[in-house]
């Protein structure tokens, strides 16, 4: 798994991919409270190159999206597809992620905040 | 609204036969998970793969085994038995530990889960998103097992010893020639 970060504006993209998997998931955890260290306030969490998760995968999405939402600041995951999807199809957690489709329409959605 | 799907105890449920099942077994070597999975998944034809959702789903299985089961403990070993058709998928996996006690306590929480997710209640459901035990770490996600109940559909069922568990998934027959319930275009 590899993560990278681009900026658009106030917004933090983080550009995840590869394998979101029982051995690397904890990255992104820290990579993210990192950020909020900094006082990040907006994110995108880009899957549109990740081709597999597992349950720690989603329980890192579920780790970041919560604390995000305790801490009343935004996040949008984006380009879910494939097999990342139907996993999280499974665990119907559809509805509980803020999911967008693509990051445009996320940059979208938090001008309109 | 459908009935929660539950994990079953039933040492004689069909889906604890191992006729004509293949079988390995493996070290409980954390770091080899994924590697272990993928031997047992390269029987499986492409049809049901599923990119790797069969993949994943099976090696959710053998991680806890690994990991809850044999607590890592690499001289324990994890067995596994295996089917594979184009109509269905077929696993059991075994492991030397004390079992999952905690099976009635999951079920609960799972009835609870599924009402948050039927009223759309998603303030209620961020307390059922994941289960954790005493024994959880950060790096469990907490939702394999939601995951398996909805994914194999014949059936997740324990032992009463509850270090073993046995499940089925069964994939639609491929349809060759003329598709039904297409409509005009």
């Amino acid at each position: 798994m590899e993560l990278k970060i681009r900026k658009s504006g106030e917004i933090y993209i983080i550009d995840v991919s590869g394998e979101m998997d029982l051995y690397n998931s904890y990255k992104l955890k820290e990579l993210v409270m990192k950020m909020l260290e900094k006082k990040i306030s907006r994110f995108v969490i880009n899957l549109e190159n990740v081709d597999y998760i597992d349950s720690s995968g989603i329980g890192a999405l579920i780790f970041i999206c919560s604390t995000i939402k305790k801490l009343n600041l935004n996040l949008f995951i984006t380009n879910i597809h494939g097999s990342v999807k139907k996993v999280i199809e499974l665990t119907k957690l559809m509805g509980y992620f803020p999911i967008v489709p693509s990051v445009k329409d996320a940059i979208l959605k938090f001008r309109s905040l | 609204m459908s009935e929660t799907k539950q994990i079953l105890v039933d040492n004689n449920h069909a889906l604890m036969s191992k006729d004509e099942m293949f079988y390995k077994e493996f070290p409980s070597d954390y770091r080899q998970i994924r590697y272990f999975t993928l031997l047992i998944v390269q029987k499986a034809p492409p049809e049901i793969k599923e990119i790797n959702l069969l993949e994943q789903q099976i090696s959710e299985i053998i991680k806890n085994a690994v990991k809850h089961g044999n607590k890592k403990d690499a001289s324990k070993l994890i067995k596994v038995w295996y089917f594979f058709s184009q109509e269905e998928a077929r696993l059991i996996v075994e492991d030397e530990g004390s079992g999952f006690q905690k099976i009635k306590d999951w079920n609960s929480f799972n009835i609870e889960r599924q009402k948050c997710l039927v009223e759309d209640d998603f303030e209620k459901l961020a307390d059922y998103v994941a289960y954790h035990t005493d024994e959880s770490d950060e790096n469990d996600g907490g939702n394999a097992m939601f995951a398996a109940v909805e994914y194999w559909d014949e059936g997740v069922v324990f032992t009463e010893k509850a270090n073993c568990i046995a499940l089925g998934k069964t994939f639609p027959k491929k349809q060759h020639g003329l598709e039904l319930n297409s409509s005009p275009s």
